[in-house]
């Protein structure tokens, strides 16, 4: 019981972006900032919910959890809030961190996924180097210095 | 704006007046159908009161007197209640339509508003994205290639990633005049002395070095929203602190004085290096600027948003100043 629930939380991180170019550029800010923890992308909240949940193109998937999620907001098909609002509906993934990364900071934008059960809010910023910046704090912070929660019981 | 409250007190109003009149009306109208039915009974008011038997013609005389008298009065009746009923209805059906017109501006206005912050949300989304591109992509280069491109091509990549930033900066102060405009207002007591006394202490911490004389008032009261007036003063203190920058012994003066109506009005006063009276027109302007960004950092956009703040206030602002003489920014809010 024990060792499979530690097999359950491998140290990825998905990374939920639909915009190729900046798929690019965060991927070489981890890669600047020493990050090599395995990224694994999707392009939108469809994507994403099949990645965590083992279903549609991802079926079959062994049910891990990546260590924290990066999600954008405005996301063809399903939108950043909604898969905020499934993960955290569901027993398995309600403690999953998620660090929403987008460009906005409309106040409705923060109240919106604050309320949703977001774990931290980091708007991307236009300048380069102030993004590599942010992305090695994010992975110091949310892949060393944090406690994960305890992993899932496997249902 | 009719209020809910309000509008049903106007139409209940208009009810009871209605049924009232109506009573009145068929009053009158019973009045004039009993004269008519019953002329025996004029006959009898004659007989009864004026004495004679009921053959006498001079009886007969006044009692079709007495009825055409009755007769008038229930005509009066009808036609005055008539009228008045249909005045009524007229100033009801009207104050309906009035209603639904005022109830399709306040709808086309919310749409409007809802089109408006759509419209901005999308901005602030959407106009970065690229930016991040073109910033990200061309210091990549930089990174990449740097050594093997020749100085010009550096500069020029340089050059690429200030016009983003710069862009992007442009972007969100733009956002933040919108929000200015969109954002609820809550009036309440406020001392603007201690507002001042918090925007000049944040800028002496940020820049410790900088000599400059500040004197703020004591006790400047207003009865105004705390945040936007706040973000005015800052805008107006933070002007006064950069444009006063570039000389010796330079001064500040946040404090109160009459309008020359009598009424009060604020103002920031700076030593610094003023403004050309003939454009003074331009200076409230958005992306408005009365010296070069390579003098003066800034984008324009600081006295676009005091002007909304102190506008949505209902208050007026206005500047005096000349050329490296200083400038001072007065205003009111309502």
């Amino acid at each position: 019981m024990r060792s499979n629930a530690k097999a359950a939380t491998m140290n990825e991180i998905l990374l939920v972006e639909d915009n190729p170019d900046d798929v690019e550029l965060t991927l070489r800010a981890f890669r600047k900032s020493n990050i090599a923890n395995q990224i694994v992308v999707a392009r939108d909240g469809v994507e994403a919910l099949d990645y965590l949940f083992s279903t549609g193109a991802h079926a079959g998937r062994p049910p891990t959890l990546p260590q924290v999620v990066l999600l954008d907001l405005k996301l063809p098909r399903i939108d950043g809030l909604h898969v905020l609002e499934r993960v955290r509906a569901h027993p398995r993934t309600r403690l999953l961190p998620i660090v929403v990364l987008t460009s906005s900071i409309e106040e409705q934008d923060l109240v919106n996924t604050y309320s949703r059960g977001a774990n931290s809010y980091i708007r991307k910023p236009v300048d380069f180097q102030e993004f590599v910046d942010a992305v090695r704090q994010l992975g110091l912070y949310w892949l060393l210095l944090n406690q994960p929660p305890p992993p899932p019981m496997p249902t | 704006m009719i209020e809910p409250g309000r509008r049903h007190l106007h139409i209940a109003v208009h009810v009871i007046a209605i049924a009232g009149l109506l009573l009145v009306a068929l009053t009158g109208r019973i009045a004039y159908r009993t004269a008519r039915a019953f002329p025996e009974y004029a006959l009898w008011v004659a007989h009864e009161y004026e004495g004679g038997a009921e053959g006498d013609a001079a009886v007969r005389e006044r009692a079709g007197r007495v009825d055409g008298a009755v007769r008038r009065v229930g005509w009066f009746l009808t036609i005055t209640v008539g009228l008045s009923l249909a005045l009524l209805v007229t100033s009801h059906v009207m104050l309906v339509r009035e209603i639904s017109r005022r109830e399709h501006i306040e709808r086309a206005l919310n749409d409007a508003n809802r089109e408006l912050e759509s419209f901005s949300y999308s901005v602030s989304h959407d106009l970065r994205a690229p930016l991040r591109s073109i910033d990200g992509f061309s210091q990549a280069l930089v990174e990449d290639v740097g050594p093997q491109l020749p100085p010009d091509a550096v500069s020029h990549l340089d050059r690429i990633r200030h016009a983003t930033r710069r862009m992007g900066l442009l972007i969100d102060e733009l956002m933040a005049l919108s929000k200015v405009a969109r954002v609820e207002m809550k009036r309440e007591r406020i001392d603007l002395s201690d507002v001042a006394e918090q925007v000049v202490a944040e800028l002496r911490r940020q820049q410790p070095a900088r000599e400059i004389d500040i004197t703020i008032a004591p006790g400047l009261q207003a009865t105004a929203d705390a945040p936007l007036v706040r973000l005015a003063l800052q805008n107006l203190i933070e002007n006064a602190w950069k444009f006063s920058s570039r000389r010796d012994g330079s001064t500040i003066e946040v404090g109160q004085m009459r309008d020359a109506n009598g009424a009060p009005a604020f103002f920031v006063r700076d030593n610094g290096a003023g403004f050309d009276p003939d454009y003074a027109h331009k200076l409230f302007g958005p992306f408005q600027r009365l010296h070069s960004v390579a003098e003066f950092p800034g984008t324009g956009i600081g006295l676009a948003t005091v002007q909304r703040i102190v506008h949505r206030h209902g208050g007026r602002v206005w500047a005096e100043g000349r050329m490296n003489s200083g400038a001072t920014f007065y205003f009111t809010l309502g």
